[in-house]
């Protein structure tokens, strides 16, 4: 585990510096708070235009006070990174806010059950909801992970467990993958329906969401793979092992984890994923189980569709679509951080096993 | 026996020493997994082969007019034109813009998280920036049509005040509402892409050697000092690498941008606040629903275009990144 | 009650050794008498972990690793034709520098791990833990607690439990590679004692930083040392008794009294 470096140019954290930075990080937002009430200039201006400068000045000002010169290039450098990362958390929160609030707003008990059958772009939100889309999402994307997972695995396992020569070139197409655009992917499988004698299902879907999850679960499965020690596998080996054994019996079971979290993410990969979808599949208001044949909804051609539409109660569908699909995200996000996390071995102690 | 030197017998040769598979399990093993591995090759064979071959008509009647022409004409099916000069110029623009906006917000979202955070926040930090690398595009892009939009023309309706005399913030109509541009749509992007190249330059930071960094500190290096000559000499290829990873993504980006957009086949080469502008990859989708034959190969050239591009600008940055990594 | 094998001799002949292009080990003869210990002493690099890989196969796991010379186990080459990596890691065993025992397996299916990983039926199981666990003297700390996570012990002993590992599969050799760097004084001196009682039914190898455990372990010790830009090799090779008190060689002199190392 590497340290955090800590660098502190403010180390000498004497009081009176440390007045003067609250000082200098307190006037700048109080001018704006002034400008902006006082003034009907607009809020991100002032803040470029006003607050920014600002608050270098004042930050400028306190690092020449104590560390001359040098202190006011680390007293820029600190005024900028914290403000353009102030900026991705922004933009962060307002993607989440506004999903979180305006889909609220939709979702009820039903919402999340009732299929689209009798709803059109006008119909209060009473009716109808995303139950089919829901069902649709899971099946597409289960068929998809059926082959995709077991196969990343493999790749997983090739590029750790064997010495070929080519493993460089493998592991770079496979992230070069990684890049493929989803609508590449689903221009793909269409052209390849023909050959295939494939009418647009659920099926075709599934195979167009196959290329995006399949570098993706090659890739994490790698790295958990990677971080079984050495040492296991040797030992195995030393045992007197084949490959195939020391890797089912020993890397696999503590790998576990780390492989799961291929799984989710490869998941969250591909779960919100829609020009494919909107290539390859056919809409269905209705529900429909067979990913086989027929068109199938799924989430987010069901947000995509509603949006397109232009009236308020489909954006406000759409808004609930929306967040439901980022709950789904965030539920697959979450436990995949969660099994990653008890990756560490050496804390571990289960109760017995027979 | 005290002493084995060498005794002028003549060394035996150098074995062929593989360790093989150890029986007829682990060849099976080898064999199944090796299989699955070179799978890669053949995934991007197939969408190479099978893409050209749908756009094959496409590219014979169009040649080269139809990466540099502007214009998309299909109604006429067998006058169709169909250039895409726009869309591919678009894609880039909109790139450059989402990067130039990205970088800056990612690497000091990484340096934040590397060098000033305390762990504990850092890790939360790290987990939210993925969580906005896992958000749908869907999603962004409503967001970006609903919420961003209006802010955003805000912005470019001031901008264009502020600096209209400069080219890249005129536009024609000065009136008009600026929304649908390419300033927003790279916007969207940015938000895309800043996880990507925050996530590799932290990666990059964190590898940094300690004793580097601390060195410089003690020399009595300031915190400013430390990063500008030590720290982003060192990082500046993986920073590259990622930031030809968002690339990438920025380029095939489809929906989000097909949202907030105006597709245009009058060029619009550098006046970003304009609402006109063009995306390879939202073209292909915007025009699939309604497309007859011939703009179906038209659209399958279109994605076989985009599919080179992105590999191409993939591969580079894996290469990039993965030699800064191992450099470590 | 669990025959066990009769011990065999070791030897290996002209052994040199490459990674890459860079030779690491030249020559090297050393015989390895049934029943006897063999300590490998020498500075780091020298190349003695190398060999000790070599005499089990495990040296070819690296990818560039190149070999000459053979190694007979009661006179037959590991590295001929016929000899099968599999056969020759189940007769020769190894003890790892780290105790790695497999972290998602009980103390208990950590002895039978080598019976299952090499695909061999196991009759009863619990005589054979017992027998292995008492071999390596930890059967008294862990007979009340055999279903634990193997993490659950203590550093010294997960290494005893490796060892036992090893032991249930009836090697005729084993090879440790600075069995007790990792370990406390306590722990090293009782890994001695197994040491010295596993001589009665088995050959052993260790390789060792240590001149003090090579003195008390040995019956015989190897000096290993690579001069600077040369491969490594055997200096000097003899009774332990006479490697340590009258040493032939000079540079073996300045070694076990401390000079450089």
């Amino acid at each position: 585990m590497i340290e955090r470096p800590v660098i502190q140019p403010w180390s000498a954290k004497i009081v009176a510096i440390r007045t003067q930075i609250i000082i200098s990080a307190l006037v700048p937002a109080a001018l704006l708070g002034l400008v902006v009430l006082l003034t009907s200039i607009d809020f991100s201006l002032a803040l470029i235009a006003i607050f920014l400068p600002a608050q270098l000045l004042c930050a400028g000002f306190v690092g020449f006070k104590n560390f001359n010169k040098r202190g006011v290039k680390d007293a820029a450098l600190l005024v900028l990174v914290y403000f353009f990362s102030a900026m991705v958390f922004v933009l962060l929160m307002s993607v989440l806010f506004s999903v979180i609030a305006k889909g609220f707003g939709a979702i009820s008990p039903h919402f999340l059950y009732e299929n689209n059958k009798y709803v059109s772009s006008t119909t209060t939100l009473e009716y109808g909801g995303v139950g089919h889309a829901i069902l649709g999402t899971l099946l597409i994307v289960a068929l998809t992970t059926i082959v995709a997972v077991p196969l990343g695995i493999a790749m997983a396992v090739y590029l750790t467990q064997s010495q070929a020569k080519h493993l460089g070139l493998v592991r770079t197409v496979t992230q070069a993958l990684s890049g493929l655009p989803s609508v590449v992917s689903g221009l793909f499988i269409l052209s390849l329906m023909p050959v295939l004698g494939l009418e647009r299902s659920g099926l075709t879907g599934a195979l167009a969401l196959f290329p995006l999850m399949l570098p993706t679960v090659a890739r994490v499965a790698e790295e958990s793979l990677k971080l079984v020690p050495a040492d296991l596998r040797l030992a195995a080996l030393a045992l007197g092992a084949p490959n195939y054994r020391a890797f089912f019996q020993v890397i696999l079971p503590a790998a576990k984890s780390g492989i799961i979290t291929a799984l989710l993410l490869g998941l969250a990969r591909v779960v919100g994923e829609t020009a494919p979808l909107i290539l390859t599949t056919n809409a269905n208001n209705g529900t429909n189980l067979n990913p086989f044949a027929g068109g199938i909804a799924s989430l987010p051609t069901f947000v995509y569709s509603f949006l397109g539409s232009g009236y308020a109660t489909s954006q406000q569908r759409a808004w609930g679509g929306a967040l439901v699909l980022l709950l789904l995200v965030g539920v697959l996000f979450a436990s995949a951080r969660i099994f990653g996390r008890t990756k560490s071995l050496k804390t571990k102690s289960k109760g017995k096993k027979k | 026996m005290a002493k084995p030197e060498n005794t002028g017998v003549v060394a035996p040769e150098r074995r062929k020493l593989v360790s093989g598979p150890l029986g007829k399990g682990d060849k099976w093993f080898f064999r199944s997994t090796s299989i699955a591995a070179n799978f890669a090759f053949v995934l991007v064979g197939l969408i190479l082969v099978f893409l050209f071959t749908s756009a094959w008509p496409a590219l014979q009647s169009q040649g080269l007019g139809f990466v540099f022409g502007s214009k998309w004409s299909v109604e006429d099916g067998s006058k169709a034109v169909m250039q895409l000069g726009p869309m591919l110029w678009g894609s880039i623009q909109i790139a450059i813009i989402g990067i130039a906006l990205a970088t800056p917000m990612a690497v000091a979202a990484a340096y934040l998280i590397v060098y000033l955070l305390p762990q504990r926040i850092a890790k939360i930090a790290t987990a939210m920036i993925d969580l906005l690398a896992a958000l749908p595009s869907v999603v962004i892009g409503l967001w970006g049509i609903l919420v961003f939009t209006p802010v955003a023309v805000h912005w470019a309706t001031i901008a264009n005040q502020a600096f209209g005399w400069f080219p890249l913030f005129a536009v024609k109509d000065p009136t008009a509402v600026l929304s649908d541009s390419p300033f927003i749509a790279g916007w969207i992007v940015a938000v895309m892409i800043v996880p990507i190249i925050t996530s590799v330059t932290r990666e990059i930071f964190t590898q940094l050697d300690d004793a580097l960094v601390n060195g410089a500190l003690a020399l009595g290096g300031s915190r400013f000092s430390v990063l500008r000559r030590v720290i982003l000499p060192t990082a500046a290829p993986g920073i590259l690498g990622g930031i030809l990873l968002g690339m990438g993504r920025a380029i095939g980006e489809t929906v989000a941008i097909l949202y907030v957009l105006q597709l245009d086949f009058h060029i619009n080469w550098y006046q970003i606040l304009e609402p006109r502008g063009g995306a390879v990859a939202s073209w292909i989708l915007a025009r699939f629903g309604e497309a007859n034959k011939t703009e179906f190969q038209g659209l399958m050239a279109a994605g076989l275009v985009l599919f080179i591009v992105t590999l191409l600008v993939n591969i580079l940055a894996n290469v990039i990144v993965n030699r800064s990594k191992a450099a470590r | 009650m669990i025959t066990l094998p009769t011990a065999s001799t070791l030897s290996a002949e002209n052994i040199s050794v490459w990674f890459g292009q860079r030779q690491v080990l030249e020559n090297v003869n050393l015989t390895f008498p049934a029943n006897q210990v063999t300590a490998l002493i020498g500075p780091s690099g020298c190349g003695k972990s190398t060999f000790l890989r070599t005499l089990n196969r495990m040296h070819e796991l690296i990818p560039s690793a190149g070999l000459a010379g053979s190694v007979f186990l009661d006179g037959q080459d590991i590295y001929g034709p016929e000899a099968d990596a599999v056969d020759v890691r189940i007769n020769i065993g190894m003890v790892f520098q780290k105790p790695n025992p497999f972290p998602t397996m009980s103390i208990k299916e950590n002895i039978l791990s080598g019976l299952k990983l090499s695909g061999r039926k196991i009759d009863n199981a619990d005589e054979l833990v017992e027998t292995s666990l008492r071999r390596a003297s930890i059967w008294n700390e862990v007979k009340d607690r055999l279903g634990d996570q193997a993490l659950s012990l203590s550093g010294g002993q997960q290494q005893r439990l490796c060892i036992a590992r090893s032991l249930a599969m009836n090697p005729k050799v084993l090879l440790m590679d600075e069995p007790c760097s990792a370990l406390d004084p306590g722990s090293t001196r009782r890994i001695e004692e197994t040491i010295s009682e596993l001589s009665e039914s088995m050959t052993i190898v260790i390789v060792t930083h240590n001149m003090q455990q090579a003195q008390r372990v040995s019956d015989q010790t190897a000096f290993f040392l690579a001069e600077e830009g040369t491969p490594g090799g055997v200096v000097e090779f003899g009774r332990t008794e006479d490697v340590f008190n009258t040493p032939v060689d000079l540079r073996t002199n300045d070694y076990v009294n401390g000079h450089f190392g």
